[in-house]
């Protein structure tokens, strides 16, 4: 891949509205941070190539280099991604109770994780108020505590790389599709690093059809509830079309269409649905509020979730062929929007040495998706 | 004891020019003396609080400078001798006292002592303060030498006395503060009574109120103070320190004063042209004798007037020769209007010797223009190329870079207006370029003040304002009452370093201490902020984190002006100067360097001076001669190889 340094990122991601807040370029160095959602640079750096640009999953990201790199085939044609087996799950009797988003499956599965040391430490995502907020725990027990889903951008890779920094390894992360992917890039040691050594241990990705620009969801809500007293957010599956959100005075629903006015340009770019650089994938399945799609990508996401079967940490089920074509009928429309959008911006399959490109992709995944 | 008050007469000692005023109004006698600290002007205050004691002598570092003209005033009132002294930004500040005040006249003699700053050395600007004595009606002197800056202030009191109003002296930062061999006279033995008489007629000037008003009768009083400047004019006909040399009747006049006297005669000196050039030279620049004047236009066809910054002298003798000219002929000037002389930045004698060549067409050739540059290029081969920074352990480095943080992160483009003090280098790298408006002190707060009502047009950008301890209560209180009053949201980061840090690190109403060591009552800027109504935090700049955490809340919530008080004393100041906090050392295995991860964050951006680069081990190191152990820097190093140990 091409490898360019702050400069670049600030120019071809930053300034072009395309970052997400996702972290990656965080806490690697003391150059960019973010607040709220919003990733600043604070000072100029002159590294001409750097770990910023290098991890950031929206910058010359080349999806056949990294399919090749973790699933040992180019990136193909099917909108899901490379997967072993799509089934239906829940949490299982041994798994505790919260406040889950669906089925429980991600909590269950990292909680299992943790407790059968399949991972030493697991980086989550908290909420401070409604702004998300990355957590690094080792207590299996803490997991329950970050879950249900946040819905706004979160730099939950700066808490990766602080993890790293620290020294961790074999490290767990759940992770939404642009993280994972910001996660998948680091793994492939883009700068040849001789002394890299994979931290990551699971990466467990979540479905997302678009994520809401932090500061403008604050300013939405707490124009209309005290945000101070948020105790979840949901969104139900679809066909609900309404943002579900719980304080001390009960549940306050927000038509999506109103939310979705919330949502950050970038997202329009992305073209991963159910986080296809990831060990296991987790998302909704339509019309059904207590259990979760999973998607099994990996020989370690698959051993885990057959142990965590055997745990009683989790139930599974088949999912019927109908769900699935829907799943990849959505998974393919947002790939065709974001490819689209690419091509119209001319930002994809640059030639090298005439510009930046947000994407790389073989021609005939291409032109298979988006025509 | 003090060299300043040795009493033997004629003997000679070395003097800064600012001693040699000092010594000069302690030869008049004077007995009360105030200033606000300002370079070039501060050693003024310096030596008379150090020989208060000795000579019964009143020394106060006032609280702004027009404060200071009216507690010098006050003692002119009661029939004592007095001086302020201030550097030029002062005179605009004590203007408005000023203009009153030459206007109700004065009693006991009493001086203005401005020292000017031309090319800004240690200024944020060049103004001229000569323009106020034509502006406000008082007489004008420049001293020429070092000698005269002593017997010209003895003299001047004398002649406030017979005039009975103020007079201004002003001095420029080369003759401030280069030294000269001064002979002194005698010290007098007076014991002073000071007695204000206020009970006589409206009007009277000696025992009525001094009262500065004409309530449309300005020949009252406006009549009497003309009258006054022309009695001075008659008095600087035969003054001693006017002065003329050169043959009967030169080529060329040469008409100048104060600093540019000495540029002036090096350059005669070094073109040989004693024998072709004259040099008048005026201690009295305002107003001018007319006659002496017209006797020395006589002399010569060409005049050429040498002064520094405005054309003020220029302006001043065309005008005369004008009316002159069916006397003396009409003259040919050469000085600013004639572009001879530059009317910005300091002179110099090449510059005098370049304008005196073209006059008078003398095959001159001075050093090649080029080799100034390969002058400058060869230090730059020896001398490291560092840019203004602050102090190593400076309060204010981590103040502004907890700032800049906070406003990159807010992520609203927010701006700092900025202030008078060491903190103008907030404006430059070395304060991360952090402050976005500069103009007089206690603007930062009035500008904030301002910008903070343009909501209602548009304006989102979160809106903040440092200023000093010694600035706030200079002029920055009146701004923060009227933003509060009004209700303008800014925040408001008072940058308390404990002193007039930038000048010399003077007390000031916040000090418990005065100038002349006497106790004194500390006022509390917090309490003052609470009264006044504002929102008030107190952090410790060197506490990164959490000064960056309260200035983002501050940005973010709440109505009005906030205060933030980001209290650390100045490195230099007494409380820290050579004591360390921390011993600070660099771990060369974990300092990575120019490495991505890094990329010299400590040397290339921080820019401590106390943090050196090894370009052969591509690590940091430190200074440990000049850094002060603040400790900072090892919160700020990405990697932790920078560490600090608290000194036992």
């Amino acid at each position: 891949m091409q490898c360019f340094g702050s400069r670049e990122l600030v120019d071809n991601v930053i300034r072009q509205d395309l970052c997400i807040g996702c972290g990656a370029c965080n806490d690697l160095c003391p150059y960019f941070r973010s607040r709220k959602g919003t990733t600043v640079m604070l000072f100029p750096c002159t590294i001409a190539k750097g770990k910023c640009f290098a991890h950031c999953p929206k910058a010359e990201v080349d999806l056949d280099e990294l399919s090749t790199t973790f699933f040992h085939q180019r990136y193909g044609t099917d909108p899901l991604g490379h997967y072993d087996a799509i089934m239906m799950s829940r949490a299982g009797a041994n798994a505790g109770t919260a406040s889950f988003q669906a089925g429980g499956t991600v909590s269950a599965l990292m909680r299992f994780a943790l407790e059968r040391h399949y991972i030493d430490g697991a980086i989550l995502t908290d909420r401070k108020g409604i702004v998300p907020t990355p957590r690094f725990v080792t207590e299996p027990v803490d997991v329950l505590a970050c879950a249900s889903s946040k819905y706004a951008a979160a730099p939950t890779v700066a808490a990766v790389n602080r993890a790293i920094r620290k020294g961790d390894t074999n490290i767990g992360i759940v992770a939404t599709p642009c993280q994972a992917l910001a996660i998948s890039k680091m793994r492939s040691n883009p700068l040849n690093d001789h002394s890299f050594i994979d931290p990551v241990g699971l990466v467990i990705g979540l479905f997302c059809t678009w994520a809401l620009d932090m500061q403008a969801f604050e300013s939405f809500l707490s124009r209309r509830i005290d945000i101070s007293t948020i105790k979840k957010i949901d969104i139900p599956p679809p066909p609900a079309d309404i943002m579900e959100v719980f304080t001390d005075k009960g549940k306050t629903e927000f038509p999506l269409t109103e939310i979705r006015q919330l949502v950050p340009e970038t997202c329009s770019y992305c073209i991963d649905m159910t986080a296809e650089f990831s060990d296991i994938s987790v998302g909704v399945v339509e019309g059904q509020t207590d259990v979760n799609t999973l998607i099994i990508r990996t020989d370690r996401g698959r051993e885990l979730v057959e142990e965590a079967v055997s745990a009683e940490y989790l139930v599974l089920s088949d999912m019927p062929g109908e769900k699935v074509e829907h799943l990849r009928w959505a998974a393919g429309n947002k790939k065709k929007r974001g490819l689209a959008k690419a091509k119209e911006k001319a930002i994809i399959n640059k030639p090298a040495g005439t510009g930046i490109s947000y994407l790389r992709i073989n021609d005939e995944t291409l032109n298979t998706i988006c025509p | 004891m003090s060299y300043l008050i040795d009493n033997r007469e004629g003997v000679q000692h070395l003097l800064m020019g600012n001693e040699a005023i000092v010594r000069g109004a302690l030869e008049a006698g004077v007995n009360v003396t105030a200033g606000y600290p300002g370079t070039p002007s501060s050693e003024i205050i310096e030596a008379f609080s150090k020989i208060a004691g000795d000579r019964n002598i009143y020394a106060e570092w006032s609280t702004n400078e027009k404060v200071a003209m009216e507690v010098a005033a006050a003692a002119s009132f009661a029939g004592l001798r007095s001086l302020c002294v201030m550097k030029q930004n002062g005179v605009n500040v004590a203007s408005d006292f000023l203009l009153h005040l030459a206007s109700s006249g004065t009693r006991g003699g009493m001086l203005l002592v401005t020292c000017d700053d031309p090319g800004a050395l240690s200024s944020v600007n060049e103004g001229e303060s000569r323009l106020f004595a034509k502006l406000v009606e008082i007489p004008l002197l420049e001293p020429g030498d070092f000698q005269e800056a002593k017997d010209l202030t003895t003299w001047a009191f004398g002649l406030s006395e017979k005039i009975k109003n103020i007079v201004m002296i002003r001095s420029v930062t080369r003759m401030s503060h280069a030294s000269g061999n001064v002979t002194f006279g005698p010290l007098p033995e007076t014991v002073p009574h000071a007695e204000y008489s206020c009970d006589g007629p409206l009007l009277d000037t000696e025992t009525g109120p001094v009262i500065s008003m004409i309530l449309a009768a300005p020949e009252l009083q406006h009549g009497p103070q003309q009258e006054k400047l022309e009695k001075a004019a008659r008095l600087f006909e035969d003054c001693p320190f006017n002065t003329y040399t050169g043959p009967e009747a030169p080529e060329l006049l040469i008409v100048t004063s104060s600093a540019c006297n000495l540029y002036v005669r090096e350059a005669v000196h070094l073109l040989e042209i004693d024998d072709r050039v004259g040099i008048l030279k005026l201690a009295t620049t305002w107003p001018l004798p007319p006659n002496l004047i017209k006797q020395n236009l006589m002399r010569a066809d060409r005049i050429f007037v040498v002064e520094e910054v405005l054309p003020t002298l220029e302006g001043n003798i065309k005008i005369l020769a004008a009316d002159m000219a069916p006397e003396t002929g009409i003259k040919t000037f050469y000085g600013k209007h004639s572009g001879h002389i530059p009317s910005v930045g300091e002179l110099n004698p090449d510059i005098v010797v370049s304008a005196l060549v073209r006059i008078l067409d003398i095959d001159y050739r001075p050093a090649d223009a080029t080799f100034e540059y390969e002058a400058a290029a060869l230090a730059d081969t020896m001398a490291p190329n560092r840019g203004m920074t602050f102090c190593p352990g400076c309060p204010h480095r981590a103040s502004f870079w907890s700032i800049h943080h906070a406003i990159a992160l807010d992520g609203r483009n927010g701006f700092v207006c900025g202030d008078i003090g060491c903190y103008v280098m907030g404006t430059l790298p070395s304060g991360y370029s952090t402050v976005k408006t500069l103009h007089s002190m206690g603007s930062g707060s009035g500008l904030a003040s301002g910008f903070g009502k343009l909501k209602q047009f548009g304006l989102e950008q979160p809106v903040l304002a440092v200023c000093g301890d010694s600035t706030f209560f200079h002029a920055a209180m009146p701004a923060l009452a009227n933003a509060i009053h009004h209700k303008s949201p800014f925040t408001l980061m008072l940058l308390d370093n404990r002193g007039t840090a930038m000048t010399g690190f003077q007390p000031h109403p916040g000090s418990p201490v005065d100038v002349m060591g006497e106790p004194a009552q500390a006022i509390d800027i917090e309490a003052i902020c609470r009264a006044m109504g504002a929102k008030v935090e107190i952090a410790d700049p060197f506490n990164l984190e959490k000064t960056q955490e309260m200035l983002n809340h501050l940005m973010e919530h709440g109505e009005g002006a906030k205060v933030l008080i980001l209290r650390q004393a100045c490195a230099l100041s007494p409380e820290r100067r050579g004591k360390k906090k921390f011993d600070v050392s660099v771990d060369e295995t974990i300092c990575i360097g120019e490495n991505c991860g890094c990329n010299r964050l400590c040397t290339r951006i921080f820019g401590c001076p106390g943090i050196t680069w090894d370009n052969d081990k591509k690590v940091s190191r430190i200074d440990t001669i000049i850094c002060a152990g603040c400790g900072v820097c090892a919160d700020i190093c990405p990697v932790g190889a920078i560490r600090k140990k608290e000194v036992a």
